[in-house]
């Protein structure tokens, strides 16, 4: 590479390098803050690195210290089944990931290819249900769970999602547009029926595309709090990101459990870390893929 | 024929024995939650020693923080699945109970026959509405201020300023030269020197959060001591927000702001204090249920102060809680059998060793203090004002709550960023609250 060339790259590098540490600074600092002890959260603010490090954040997240000791370090005195809320939200997560790819493909795979009377109007009005900010259909949406008895179980918190969402039809329908009808009329031919070329030629064709999606409905997923709170308020129910509330401001006008918050943030944060580790560069070329038609 | 159905008779008396005593051996179970986590130990013991003496009565405490624990207290009462009793609030109770959420006790504190002159003087009378009763007081708190000690010796103000402080809006007092004391600009001058540069603060005297319309740990303690109070009694309704005394005291605030030694309002936006745990404040107001906050979470020793003697003497707004019985409840026997165990002397003393609150009954406040003390925590400043005359004050116990709040809220909003004349944005607001009542 000539210089000139390399000279040329050089404000993109700084643009890049600048974009990297607004973006990860803040989740160094939850690190750093989860090891700093809640007296110090203010007063040691100043350095880079913690202070007085310290585990006791995590223990008091994962509930191995007892109720004194906790509020002894400035944090709740409420006992925290850390790895009960972590199976909750897996569970819930992972369940709802496949189902809605599972519903959202076969749905968008109706309105890509198979011929009905309206058709085209169905799916306008699908479009509209994206306009639709789902906190206003939460109040409906807990009076048909209350209806239905499924307020504080698994069935309640993932009911809303289960099925499709209009996002994940209308992702999934721009890309079964594009792929080649030819390889489904030639299966049409040596005798397959419509399941069957949705199951066997379909999927697979778009394994990147439903593993975006896959990846995305399950971060959105993990990261729900506002209906879980609503629905799943039993502690055998409750998911990970409601647990986590616990540590935030207990008394009025008293201070969040920083130290404990922060922990209980990085922890949460692992399994979907660990999943984009895996998936990452399958998104990436997805996006490629489907960028242009 | 009736020899088989005699050899029947032993299995099936047998069974019908199983089943009466399964259905008598069943606990019941009661739910309860509070929102102060810190009382959480404290409550776990009384719930002990409760079971130890009910043995057919089983009581799971669950903890939701202040922010969550109203919203989803009003959910699930919606949905079925409230706690059979909560820790209940006099802001909040007036609501409940006009929704009719909540379980009337007096027909039960007549039959039982509860004494309720254990109590401090007038709590128990505040949980009472046209006849009816919605809970037994459980503890109170006051409000005082807060010092920094380490910052308090830098700038050379004795202990003995801060136990007389006094304060009047027109020139600020003593607390008023002890907040310009407290204050350091960036040059090293305080806020007394004539040097004093308003425009570099790096301290600030004093740490105040937004007010609401009970403003109990901003305006109550400055504007109670002017002889104003909110309204005319505490069941009744026309508020004096618009009243010449309060809009002084507000004044009188926002000209701090100005000086300098009080921070500015655009800085405490968040609901909990940081100036002060990160020692750039020297001191801030607060209520006595923070007093373990102040031990455990900040990196410096504080010293609580009585709040100012203004005009007519020392005054400090109070508040109560109680346990409320909800009306859903299928067990409402076993959860009275609960709450008057809760306001009992013997439950309220226990909570008191555990220095969190200040029980309601008389004797519970000795145990509290020697439990602090035993943590080197000095907290006489909240219960003087307790115990004095005429020192506390009740906000009213009102409908509308949320309501006034919003309006009185956007009002200070208005004054403190500067967008607003002080009296004619109060006489506004007043205006609006009181059409609420009409």
């Amino acid at each position: 590479m000539t210089n000139a060339r390399r000279a040329s790259k050089l404000p993109f590098i700084i643009v890049t390098v600048a974009l990297l540490f607004v973006t990860l600074f803040p989740i160094y600092w939850v690190l750093r803050m989860s090891f700093t002890l809640n007296k110090q959260i203010y007063s040691g603010a100043a350095t880079l690195l913690p202070v007085q490090p310290t585990m006791s954040n995590y223990m008091r997240v994962l509930g191995l210290i007892d109720s004194v000791t906790a509020v002894k370090l400035g944090g709740s005195g409420q006992k925290i089944n850390f790895f009960r809320f972590l199976f909750n939200s897996v569970l819930v997560s992972t369940i709802v990931t496949f189902a809605q790819v599972l519903f959202s493909a076969a749905g968008a795979y109706a309105f890509a290819r198979l011929r009905f009377p309206g058709r085209n109007k169905l799916f306008g009005l699908y479009i509209s249900a994206l306009m639709v900010p789902s906190i206003v259909m939460m109040i409906p949406n807990f009076i048909l769970m209350k209806d239905l008895g499924w307020l504080n179980t698994y069935m309640g918190i993932m009911a809303p999602a289960l099925l499709m969402t209009p996002y994940a039809v209308f992702f999934l329908r721009q890309f079964f547009l594009g792929i080649n009808r030819e390889l489904e009329e030639a299966a049409y031919i040596d005798g397959a029926g419509k399941l069957k070329i949705f199951l066997k030629i379909i999927v697979p064709i778009s394994s990147s595309s439903l593993a975006t999606l896959a990846v995305i409905t399950f971060i959105g997923q993990w990261n729900d709090y506002m209906w879980p709170l609503i629905v799943g308020k039993d502690e055998k129910v409750r998911l990970l990101t409601v647990a986590l509330g616990v540590f935030r401001s207990q008394t009025p006008q008293g201070n969040p459990d920083w130290g404990g918050l922060m922990a209980g943030t990085t922890l949460a944060i692992i399994p979907t870390l660990i999943l984009f580790i895996i998936f990452g560069k399958k998104i990436v070329n997805s996006i490629n893929f489907s960028g242009f038609r | 024929m009736l020899r088989q159905l005699r050899c029947l008779m032993v299995p099936l008396a047998m069974l019908g024995m199983l089943a009466a005593g399964s259905l008598f051996a069943e606990p019941v179970t009661i739910k309860y939650i509070l929102w102060d986590a810190n009382q959480l130990p404290a409550y776990q013991k009384v719930a002990d020693n409760f079971m130890a003496k009910n043995p057919d009565i089983k009581v799971t405490i669950d903890q939701a923080g202040w922010n969550d624990y109203w919203t989803s207290l009003q959910t699930s009462m919606v949905g079925g699945t409230a706690p059979d009793v909560f820790t209940d609030h006099l802001a909040k109770v007036t609501d409940f109970a006009s929704k009719g959420q909540l379980v009337d006790l007096a027909p039960y504190v007549k039959r039982d026959k509860i004494d309720t002159s254990i109590y401090l003087p007038g709590l128990a009378d505040l949980w009472t509405k046209d006849g009816k009763r919605y809970g037994l007081p459980k503890d109170w708190d006051t409000i005082a201020v807060v010092v920094n000690k380490d910052i308090q010796k830098e700038a050379g103000v004795t202990d003995a300023e801060l136990a007389n402080l006094t304060w009047n809006p027109k020139d600020g007092g003593t607390f008023q030269k002890v907040l310009a004391q407290l204050t350091l600009d960036k040059n090293g001058n305080n806020g007394l020197s004539p040097n004093f540069d308003p425009k570099n603060v790096v301290r600030y005297g004093m740490e105040i959060q937004h007010s609401d319309d009970r403003g109990q740990s901003q305006f109550s303690c400055l504007a109670l001591s002017t002889g104003w109070s909110y309204t005319d009694g505490t069941f009744k309704s026309n508020y004096h927000f618009d009243d010449p005394r309060f809009i002084q005291t507000i004044s009188w605030m926002l000209n701090m702001t100005q000086k300098g030694f009080i921070c500015p309002y655009e800085v405490t936006a968040l609901s909990n204090s940081t100036l002060f745990p990160a020692k750039k404040a020297g001191s801030t107001l607060d209520g006595s249920w923070m007093i373990g906050y102040y031990a455990n979470s900040v990196d410096f020793p504080v010293a609580f102060v009585q709040t100012p003697i203004g005009p007519v003497g020392r005054k400090s707004m109070t508040n109560g809680l109680a346990d409320s019985i909800w009306v859903g409840s299928k067990h409402k026997e076993e959860a009275w059998k609960w709450v008057k165990y809760l306001a009992s002397a013997e439950a309220e003393t226990t909570v008191g060793t555990f220095g969190v609150v200040f029980p309601a009954v008389k004797a519970g406040v000795d145990n509290a203090l020697a439990a602090y003390k035993a943590k080197n925590m000095n907290v006489t400043a909240f219960t003087d004002l307790a115990t004095g005359k005429n020192t506390t004050f009740v906000y009213p116990v009102l409908d509308n709550g949320v309501k006034v709040s919003e309006i009185m809220v956007q009002a200070f909003d208005t004054i403190f960023l500067g967008k607003g004349e002080v009296a004619a944005t109060l006489k506004a607001a007043n205006a609006k609250v009181n059409a609420l009542f009409k």
